[in-house]
């Protein structure tokens, strides 16, 4: 009798505990879009390019990929990409490995953390090899440096000419079906061979302007806005839209960010200039006969400037960009921004960051407006930029752009990390939702990787 | 005498140390102090029938004809889930099974039939939530523990045959743990921690008045003060990757809570012989709670103090019960039946929802049973069911969703006079 009531008792808590709330029952749904073919195109960002290389790490974090793993909840098709070696090393088109954050000691014998390389070199072997497969299409033509006006280019696929990008080589069919005498294929022929895809998210266009604000506007001439495919901006969009968008095929397309916000430009402060006592006696006896003064703190730092007077030479004003290119162990110990202005590629001037400013706001008006021609949903992604430029709170974690400690960019300044690139998903995907009457979930930014610590 | 009380010490210790579950009060309220009143929905605080009368209302304490010793434990089965409104992805509680306890002892003055004096050990704040692991909000919290245990030294007197007034000392002695991930990663891509915690006490007070105006009709009004918890000698512990702990150094830091004060009436009538019905209105003064804030000793450009806004209103409770004597009027013979329901309005106003207390307005059901085994000694037993639900997007952490508690609280009480 008492086991009888041990039982009976033991049986009510086992009751008790399992009195739980019910999931609920929530499915995604494509729409009035159909996302069984669909293929991401893009830049660095699309493909998973961060911390200045490739990785498989980033390929798995890219933006293309993530965005494809939600439209998969919808009946999406399987990725595939040309994955790159499970070691992560990474690779760039200088044959550096991909950034960590580590220890570094700098000129004053000052320990601190800085981005270094994962390894003395990169995973070469995997440019150099071919990672097409006959019959299988990749949904990700994500591929690092490419422009808008590559999409038609039948130059960036041949490996002997100074334009070939060996991110697309080793992942075009040309590697694999030797082609015609002197017509290798294009990135567009590739995306459309063996079928037109039914959804396409494009993100392209940062590269026809970031080469040339990382030069600090020295070299690297920005897409011109009008002119015919691979030359042109507005036509190369044109038709790419309007083979994409046949057979009433939708897809979206995300508008450009200032890229003169990204901590590559952002993160030196122009005024990062501290002098001591003994330094600004210097300074003022060697600016002093210019008419530039000096004082004991923050000041500005010297560039060089042709059109400032006759020597070319003056003070940084405020909104001035000083790149992360800029050797800093120089700065530090051989007063380089001082005694020895910063030379101009290292610099980005009002005038220079108003060019790019407004290169991207004239290429955000083509692809807005060709977006509407074809019903592509647009991303409006500078909304996004802007928040983190700011800093904002998500989930409890406070995010920003500040390099490193943000927790958005990757190490190389330009590039988003895995969250940052969870967070432009979601802006993708509520663009999807809104205009295809989707209700794809978003991600959780924080289950990806941000800057690691050691 | 001394034996009794020996017992009584025993299990304190015994029970030291506890673990409250949320989801049975409102904020981090617990309404469990008394078996016969968790039967008739928590009410009952003009109705006197046992030494709990001595929180519930030390003015109705000298009503009771004997002395008395009462004690009662209430296990809660708590289950949060929580529903991510931008993934749909849903994440749930384990917290362990909450057990707030009560512990009463109720004495005669021999020569002063009129005065009574006793005791009552309650947990009448408490709340021990545990998330899953790598749940969504799992930078706002992780695990908070809140233990609070009240000590009531109270004096009772019945100053006219109709009126009893009364009186006792609120002594709460209580501990926080509070946990929650830091959004910095190591290496391997595990995430830092920190841990804040704490010991704390306070002083309040309860008093009341009972007027019994006729044979069917009583009517009672207490009032129970609010507690400032003061955690002077906390400790902060964060788990972070080597190169960032000059950031956030280890160290000590203060804090506090308040346990907001609880002004109650209570109605009881009696429309039959075998019949009793209760209704208690409390006025809970949980505006005290607005805002959470920890001053750390040491701070650093990543570690400055806090203050998390709270901002809860305070709010009415509205509890109605109803029991029966079913067997016979005889005092060893009867057995007592009783059903009862609640509302509670939540303190917790839009946009300040954490996961610390998933709090919602509520409709809850109780029922409970009193066998009398014999005149001096009767079992009492008592259920409880509530299913809340509360959508919101926190201002704070931006955290945004619907919580959704189940809580099932079985309660066990004994109870002996002389």
């Amino acid at each position: 009798m008492k086991l009888f009531y041990c039982h009976i008792i033991a049986l009510l808590l086992l009751a008790l505990m399992a009195c739980k709330p019910k999931e609920p029952m929530l499915s995604a749904h494509s729409g009035t879009a159909d996302f069984s073919k669909f293929v991401a195109i893009g830049d660095g960002h699309t493909a998973g390019y961060m911390d200045d290389a490739l990785s498989l790490h980033g390929q798995q974090n890219a933006l293309g990929t993530l965005l494809q793993m939600q439209l998969q909840l919808a009946g999406a098709n399987p990725t595939i990409l040309p994955w790159l070696d499970p070691s992560n090393v990474g690779i760039n088109t200088q044959q550096q490995a991909r950034l960590i954050l580590g220890y570094k000691t700098d000129c004053m014998g000052i320990q601190g953390l800085s981005p270094i390389r994962f390894s003395a070199q990169g995973e070469v072997v995997s440019l150099t090899q071919s990672a097409y497969i006959p019959n299988q299409k990749y949904s990700n033509y994500g591929i690092p440096g490419l422009k808008m006006i590559d999409m038609v280019s039948n130059l960036i696929g041949n490996p002997n000419d100074q334009k070939y990008n060996p991110y697309f080589g080793r992942m075009s069919m040309d590697q694999f079906v030797l082609p015609m005498a002197g017509t290798w294929s294009s990135v567009q022929e590739n995306v459309l061979f063996g079928g037109y895809p039914t959804f396409s998210s494009i993100y392209l266009g940062l590269e026809d302007l970031l080469p040339y604000a990382k030069s600090g506007a020295t070299q690297n001439p920005m897409t011109p806005v009008s002119g015919l495919p691979n030359v042109g901006f507005d036509e190369s969009i044109n038709q790419l839209l309007s083979q994409l968008s046949s057979n009433n095929a939708k897809g979206v397309i995300a508008t450009l960010p200032d890229v003169t916000k990204f901590p590559y430009f952002t993160t030196i402060p122009y005024n990062g200039l501290k002098l001591d006592a003994a330094s600004v006696v210097t300074l003022n006896q060697i600016y002093g006969p210019l008419g530039f003064a000096f004082h004991i703190g923050d000041n500005a730092f010297m560039i060089e400037d042709p059109g400032a007077g006759m020597f070319g030479v003056r003070p940084m004003l405020p909104g001035e960009l000083i790149l992360l290119s800029v050797p800093l162990d120089s700065i530090k110990c051989h007063q380089m921004g001082s005694v020895f202005p910063l030379r101009d590629e290292f610099v980005l001037t009002l005038d220079e960051i108003q060019q790019v400013q407004s290169r991207t706001t004239a290429f955000n008006q083509i692809i807005r407006a060709k977006a509407n021609e074809v019903g592509f949903g647009v991303v409006e992604t500078s909304p996004f930029y802007e928040k983190t430029n700011a800093g904002f709170v998500y989930n409890g974690a406070s995010l920003s752009a500040k390099f490193v400690s943000g927790g958005v960019f990757s190490l190389d300044g330009i590039h988003l990390n895995p969250r940052g690139n969870a967070l432009l998903t979601n802006e993708f995907l509520k663009a999807i939702n809104v205009k295809f009457k989707s209700n794809l979930p978003m991600l959780n930014a924080l289950n990806y990787n941000s800057v690691l610590f050691p | 005498m001394k034996g009794r009380n020996l017992i009584l010490v025993a299990l304190i210790f015994f029970c030291n140390d506890v673990e409250l579950n949320q989801s049975y009060g409102q904020g981090f309220q617990v309404n469990f102090q008394g078996q016969k009143q968790q039967g008739m929905g928590c009410a009952g605080s003009s109705l006197v029938q046992d030494a709990s009368a001595l929180f519930y209302n030390p003015g109705g304490a000298s009503f009771l004809n004997a002395s008395e010793v009462n004690a009662a434990v209430t296990p809660i089965f708590g289950n949060v889930m929580f529903v991510d409104s931008f993934t749909n992805k849903s994440f749930r509680t384990n917290s362990p099974v909450g057990t707030p306890f009560n512990l009463y002892a109720l004495f005669k003055v021999k020569k002063h039939h009129r005065l009574k004096y006793g005791l009552s050990i309650t947990t009448p704040f408490g709340s021990t939530v545990q998330y899953e692991d790598n749940w969504i909000g799992r930078f706002a919290l992780t695990r908070l523990e809140l233990k609070a245990i009240q000590f009531q030294p109270t004096i009772s007197l019945r100053i006219t045959d109709n009126i009893g007034i009364g009186g006792g000392l609120v002594f709460t002695t209580g501990a926080v743990n509070l946990q929650k991930d830091l959004p910095i990663q190591f290496y391997d891509g595990s995430f830092g921690h920190a841990e804040i915690s704490g010991k704390a006490i306070g002083w309040g007070y309860n008093v009341g008045i009972h007027f019994k105006a006729n044979e069917k009709l009583n009517v009672s009004s207490s009032y129970r003060s609010r507690t400032n918890m003061k955690v002077t000698s906390g400790n902060v512990q964060f788990t972070v990757p080597e190169s960032l702990n000059q950031s956030f150094p280890d160290g000590n830091l203060t804090s506090g809570i308040p346990l907001p004060s609880v002004a109650t009436l209570g109605i009881s009538f009696k429309p039959a012989k075998r019949w009793d019905i209760v209704l208690d209105v409390n006025r809970v003064g949980w505006k005290a709670y607005d805002t959470l804030s920890f001053d750390y000793a040491l701070n650093s450009p990543s570690l400055l103090d806090t203050k998390s806004v709270r901002n809860y209103k305070n709010i009415f409770a509205f509890r109605l019960g109803a029991q029966c004597n079913v067997l016979s009027l005889q005092e060893e013979k009867k057995m007592m039946l009783r059903a009862g329901l609640g509302y509670g309005f939540s303190p917790v106003q839009a946009g300040y929802v954490t996961p610390e207390t998933p709090d919602g307005n509520r409709v809850y059901f109780t029922s409970g049973m009193t066998v009398f085994l014999s005149s001096h000694f009767n079992l009492d037993i008592s259920f409880y069911f509530t299913k809340v639900t509360r959508s919101d997007r926190n201002l704070e952490t931006l955290l945004s969703g619907t919580f959704t508690t189940i809580a099932l609280a079985p309660g066990f009480g004994l109870n002996y006079s002389w």
